[in-house]
């Protein structure tokens, strides 16, 4: 059987894995400092100043041991998940999202922020860093999702759901596999890092047009969250499918570049 | 097998961030890792823009107390009792004309109305509608000196432990054309909830930098020998000097 395997292929330059690794944990670190930057105040507004009138989200404690969450103004109990939970300091309390996943494990909302906000410009300099390589290189090419990949998302569905025996012709990658990048890195990434920024008061002083484009500062903070879900759903579907396709040849391949072809 | 182990772990490592950053997070020498980007983040954002100016049906009518409420100090309470009528701003410090204003002086000169949007840092907003004096008029009145660095602001409300709050701006975010010490919110003199008699706007800053219940400006080179060095009350307890984001 070994004698029948084809030689292996570096599939990933250095900076590449580097890249990956390193926004893998800034990632990591932002979500769980800016869940922690959340509990702060936890709601969302659809506007630029706060009003309840136009809430869309609020995670509370409407009473003692009792933890609810209000979307679109439909209250669930979510007592032990979401707004009564874990306090990191050995008991339950009022605190929207459980200390075992905010950063730090504890109340700090500066700890917090100095967190999210050293992550925030690693992660900026990798996506960079990655963006001015892949050009360069022009794999920047093979990823962007084009008006003639458009055709071929469903066939690529069907193919992955077993409807089709065979997927679509394609470059290096698939188109759906183009559409998760190029959603991922020009359209979701930009979006959390431009409404992070709007949710700057200095920044909105020199840059005002872009707190007004996201809908105000707490609807800005709302497009951050909505965000950094999608991101979220994103790295839950990369990491099912690295788990369920060759989990070792996958982790092998962004950790030496050394990838084995069937 | 390899696919559940591979899922438990990463769920494992996810729902581990918390304990697993808490003890770095009290790390000395990690804080200032972390805390190593705020200059860069204070000179490339700056304090040079202008926070946007609303209309008045923009601002709240009720407008959201920020910080700490009333002091329960028996000296406010008397001040309040009085009307401030026994209320002196006292400024001095590196000026050249040190001086003791009284709320009748503050409101003879030139007065200034915002209506800006009050950025917690939090998380929450709100819009206010403030008139006062200009802190650039004020400091112009004394005179700050070529040693002046930065004003410091200090208040009378004190957190229960004994420390009293206090802020500080340098030279040039005090000269900012919308550095207010506000008399008056929402066309009433301000209220004690609201830092009664005299408070700081800085809107192109976070709420925290505006400090109420002011009884004293004082104008340093450093204020790195006032309380805990840092510049501020929130400051002493880790939160960014630059308040910009």
């Amino acid at each position: 059987m070994k004698d029948a395997r084809r030689p292996a292929i570096y599939r990933y330059a250095f900076l590449t894995r580097a890249s990956h690794w390193l926004w893998a944990l800034a990632f990591v670190v932002l979500v769980g400092s800016g869940l922690q930057i959340f509990n702060a105040s936890p709601n969302l507004d659809a506007s630029d100043k706060s009003d309840p009138a136009r809430r869309v989200l609020a995670i509370g404690a409407p009473s003692q041991g009792v933890g609810t969450t209000t979307i679109f103004g439909r209250r669930y109990v979510t007592t032990g998940w979401l707004g009564w939970t874990n306090d990191g300091m050995g008991g339950n309390g009022a605190h929207a999202f459980p200390a075992t996943i905010t950063i730090p494990g504890f109340q700090d909302l500066a700890g917090g922020r100095r967190w999210h906000f050293f992550f925030a410009w690693i992660a900026l300099l990798c996506w960079l860093a990655w963006l001015i390589s892949a050009a360069i290189k022009g794999s920047l090419r093979d990823m962007i999702l084009r008006p003639s990949d458009l055709p071929k998302l469903w066939p690529m569905q069907a193919y992955y759901l077993k409807l089709r025996k065979t997927p679509p012709p394609h470059g290096v990658y698939n188109p759906l596999q183009k559409a998760s990048y190029t959603g991922v890195l020009f359209v979701i990434a930009p979006l959390v890092v431009l409404t992070g920024l709007a949710l700057s008061p200095g920044i909105d002083a020199i840059a005002n047009p872009l707190t007004i484009l996201f809908g105000g500062r707490q609807f800005a903070r709302l497009w951050h969250f909505a965000g950094m879900l999608l991101l979220l759903a994103f790295f839950a579907i990369h990491t099912f499918q690295v788990a369920t396709q060759g989990v070792v040849n996958q982790m092998r391949s962004m950790i030496t570049g050394w990838y084995q072809p069937e | 097998m390899k696919r559940r182990l591979f899922i438990a772990s990463t769920v494992s490592a996810l729902a581990g961030c918390g304990p697993l950053t808490s003890g770095l997070s009290q790390n000395d020498g990690f804080r200032k890792v972390l805390a190593s980007v705020e200059p860069i983040d204070h000179h490339l954002i700056g304090t040079r823009g202008l926070a946007r100016e609303y209309s008045e049906g923009d601002a709240d009518r009720i407008f959201r107390v920020n910080g700490f409420a009333t002091p329960s100090d028996a000296a406010y309470t008397k001040l309040v009792a009085d009307d401030f009528a026994t209320y002196r701003l006292v400024v001095d410090g590196a000026v050249a004309r040190p001086h003791a204003f009284r709320l009748g002086q503050l409101r003879r000169m030139p007065q200034q109305t915002q209506i800006t949007r009050h950025d917690c840092v939090e998380g929450w907003s709100a819009i206010g509608k403030w008139s006062g004096v200009r802190l650039g008029e004020l400091l112009d009145a004394v005179g700050p000196r070529d040693d002046a660095r930065y004003v410091v602001f200090r208040c009378m409300d004190n957190d229960g432990s004994g420390n009293l709050y206090y802020e500080s701006l340098d030279l040039h975010q005090s000269y900012h054309p919308q550095a207010l010490l506000a008399l008056r919110l929402t066309d009433a003199p301000l209220d004690p909830d609201h830092g009664a008699p005299v408070r700081l706007r800085v809107p192109t800053q976070l709420g925290y930098k505006s400090a109420k219940w002011i009884a004293h400006i004082e104008v340093v080179g450093s204020f790195a020998r006032i309380a805990s060095g840092q510049g501020g009350y929130w400051e002493d307890q880790g939160y960014e000097w630059y308040a910009g984001i």
